[in-house]
């Protein structure tokens, strides 16, 4: 994936390019409204964040300019503003979604991979982690061929745990994907655990290894073992 | 009551009141005149009769001619009669009837003796032509009247029609949408004026509703963009090597706490908007459906701590902010799991017009100020600001939210 990060909080900037590089990923990032124009002009990428405060610009201004130069690029719109306006115009004007910051980086590498699935033509609809696929289309989950039964919310985290493999994600980054961050419940994740520990169990059933860890208490980690 | 009502009320009542006293002062004018004239007649008659004693020595003969009557009674010596005028009947002959007349009484000398005069004259004609004039009058009263009221309600209808137009932009203003208050097509000055101020009012408070959502909009990116950065290092500092449990903890209280004030941040400037009416998403949100799917969202969080939920649903539609509607809920149920016993109970009614949210809970009676910012129970770890956005949001659309406690439960009861 080529991703192109517009963002001018510098070190926001760095943990998120930190974060998406590596399995093949390249990251570019810029600071400022030119640099960005810039940037779009010259290369194409598979996805843009695109923070709408920026030195030089309106971040929406980019999106006018992306759409005019007809590009295909997934759009994902990173932004504090958190008011219900700029989400319904961003969408409008043909974003492909909006993240509210702060928000857990693992939130948005599992909505970039979202984006770049539905933006490519080449119809990548499976995901799949060494002996484990899922067919998005279908919402088919196969472990060595062999297709298993998961529930909605076992569902979401599979594909949630595929999108950031090899990555640490805390239980407070899986409550907010799988119930809404509207849901406040900061005292207590123990609910979490009963549906990974139902994931697991399902998958190894199946004959998958056990590639999801809890990390420190803090959360999990689906990797290779 | 309306202007041009109130304002024909006036005009009515004074004017019939002036057409009146005119018309009195008029019939009496009239009646003094002709009555006067009248009279002139009968003096006339008078000194004729007057007249011809001294001349030929007699009295003229009685007569009956042109509705003039005279009549002669001798009176012993020791009667006078007082000259005088008087109204009385006058039989005429000719049409063999009574009709009013007016007399003169009057005494002559003949030869030592003093005979009564009585000279009466019809009136019928002088009374006919009052009232002929007085039907007139009456006549030109009722059309004057008339043409007033229709004049007042079309010209004034037609006239007004400005402020009117004026008025329904007012009305439909609305500060987060872009229609403006339109110049009106009249040439009279005021309401040219209170277009024009309307108008320049319109921008000015859009302005200022700009300058506000900017100022909130501001604020929110501002401690936002640290926050930001704090959360995203802190999941940039799990992936780089491996902690030991103890350095999880401390992770995971770091998150905990960044969390917090997320929220805390959130729910403050979440506040100010809705104080500020800057959410206008009103749409028509079916309660029923939404409490039944924030159900399902809760479940896990219901089944942790095998918490009974006795549910009563009737359709209830409020038109309201969808995102405020979702808060609105989340809020009420968050409330009732978090404050609940282990094996405790939950009971949500809703009708057409209230929704009660009912828990059972760890203590008594609340007594602290519950709707009020940062009041919360001790060892709460919520924000203290949930049931003040709850309280918020209801006041917004007008809806009345309130707690008690019944039978050892507590509830919160919101009529819309």
């Amino acid at each position: 994936m080529k991703i192109l990060v517009i963002e001018d909080e510098e070190s926001l900037m760095q943990s998120i390019v930190s974060y998406l590089k590596g399995e093949g990923n390249i990251c570019e990032m810029v600071n400022s409204y030119w640099n960005a124009l810039e940037k779009i002009n010259l290369y194409s990428y598979d996805c843009i964040l695109l923070d709408l405060t920026l030195p030089g610009g309106d971040g929406l201004k980019i999106l006018s300019e992306l759409k005019k130069m007809n590009k295909q690029e997934g759009v994902l719109i990173i932004s504090a503003r958190h008011s219900l306006d700029d989400k319904l115009n961003g969408l409008e004007m043909g974003a492909d979604d909006y993240l509210v910051k702060p928000f857990h980086l693992s939130e948005l590498k599992a909505r970039i991979t979202a984006i770049v699935r539905r933006k490519s033509f080449s119809g990548s609809n499976v995901m799949s982690f060494n002996e484990i696929s899922v067919n998005l289309l279908a919402m088919d989950v196969k472990v060595n061929d062999k297709s298993i039964i998961l529930t909605k919310k076992e569902y979401d985290l599979l594909i949630y745990f595929i999108s950031n493999q090899g990555k640490v994600i805390t239980k407070n980054a899986i409550a907010e994907h799988l119930w809404g961050d509207e849901i406040d419940m900061s005292d207590d994740f123990d609910f979490i655990y009963t549906h990974i520990k139902n994931l697991r169990k399902k998958l190894i059933e199946a004959g998958a290894k056990d590639y999801i860890k809890s990390m420190y208490g803090v959360g999990y980690k689906l990797g290779n073992i | 009551m309306k202007l041009a009502q109130r304002y024909n009320r006036a005009n009515l009542i004074t004017s019939f009141i002036i057409l009146a006293i005119t018309g009195v002062i008029y019939y009496i004018a009239i009646h003094f005149i002709l009555t006067s004239n009248l009279d002139k007649d009968l003096v006339i008659e008078e000194r004729e009769i007057e007249a011809y004693v001294k001349n030929y020595g007699i009295l003229p003969a009685p007569g009956d001619f042109l509705h003039q009557k005279v009549t002669y009674k001798k009176l012993t010596s020791s009667q006078t009669v007082e000259r005088n005028f008087s109204y009385d009947h006058f039989y005429n002959e000719d049409e063999k009837k009574n009709e009013p007349g007016r007399s003169l009484t009057t005494m002559v000398s003949l030869k030592g003796a003093g005979y009564q005069v009585t000279i009466s004259k019809s009136r019928v004609e002088s009374e006919d032509l009052v009232q002929l004039i007085f039907a007139i009058t009456l006549a030109v009263t009722v059309l004057l009247l008339i043409s007033l009221l229709l004049i007042n309600r079309f010209l004034l209808q037609r006239i007004w029609s400005p402020f009117y137009s004026t008025l329904g932009m007012m009305k439909a203003f609305n500060i987060t949408q872009k229609d403006e208050i339109k110049p009106n097509n009249t040439t009279i000055d005021e309401f040219n004026e209170l277009n024009e101020s309307a108008h320049a009012m319109a921008i000015r408070v859009r302005k200022d509703y700009h300058e506000l959502k900017n100022f909130t909009d501001n604020a929110s990116h501002e401690m936002m963009t640290p926050l930001a950065i704090i959360n995203s290092k802190l999941d940039s500092l799990l992936q780089t090597d491996t902690f030991s449990v103890a350095q999880g903890a401390i992770i995971e209280d770091i998150y905990t706490a960044i969390g917090r004030l997320i929220k805390l941040n959130q729910s403050l400037l979440l506040l100010s908007k809705i104080e500020n009416k800057l959410i206008s998403d009103i749409q028509t949100i079916d309660f029923q459906e939404l409490i039944k799917e924030k159900m399902i969202q809760f479940q896990e969080l219901f089944e942790k701590n095998e918490l009974i939920l006795k549910q009563q649903l009737e359709p209830c539609k409020v038109n309201m902010s969808k995102y405020l509607a979702d808060i609105l809920l989340n809020n009420l149920f968050a409330n009732a799991i978090r404050h609940n016993i282990y094996r405790g109970s939950i009971s949500i009614i809703l009708n057409s017009n209230m929704l009660l949210v009912e828990n059972t809970g760890k203590t008594d009676q609340l007594n602290y100020k519950l709707f009020e910012r940062f009041s919360k129970s001790a060892g709460s770890e919520g924000t203290g600001l949930g049931l003040a956005i709850s309280k918020q949001i209801c006041n917004l659309y007008g809806f009345e939210i309130s707690y008690h406690y019944f039978e050892n439960a507590h509830q919160f009861k919101v009529k819309f």
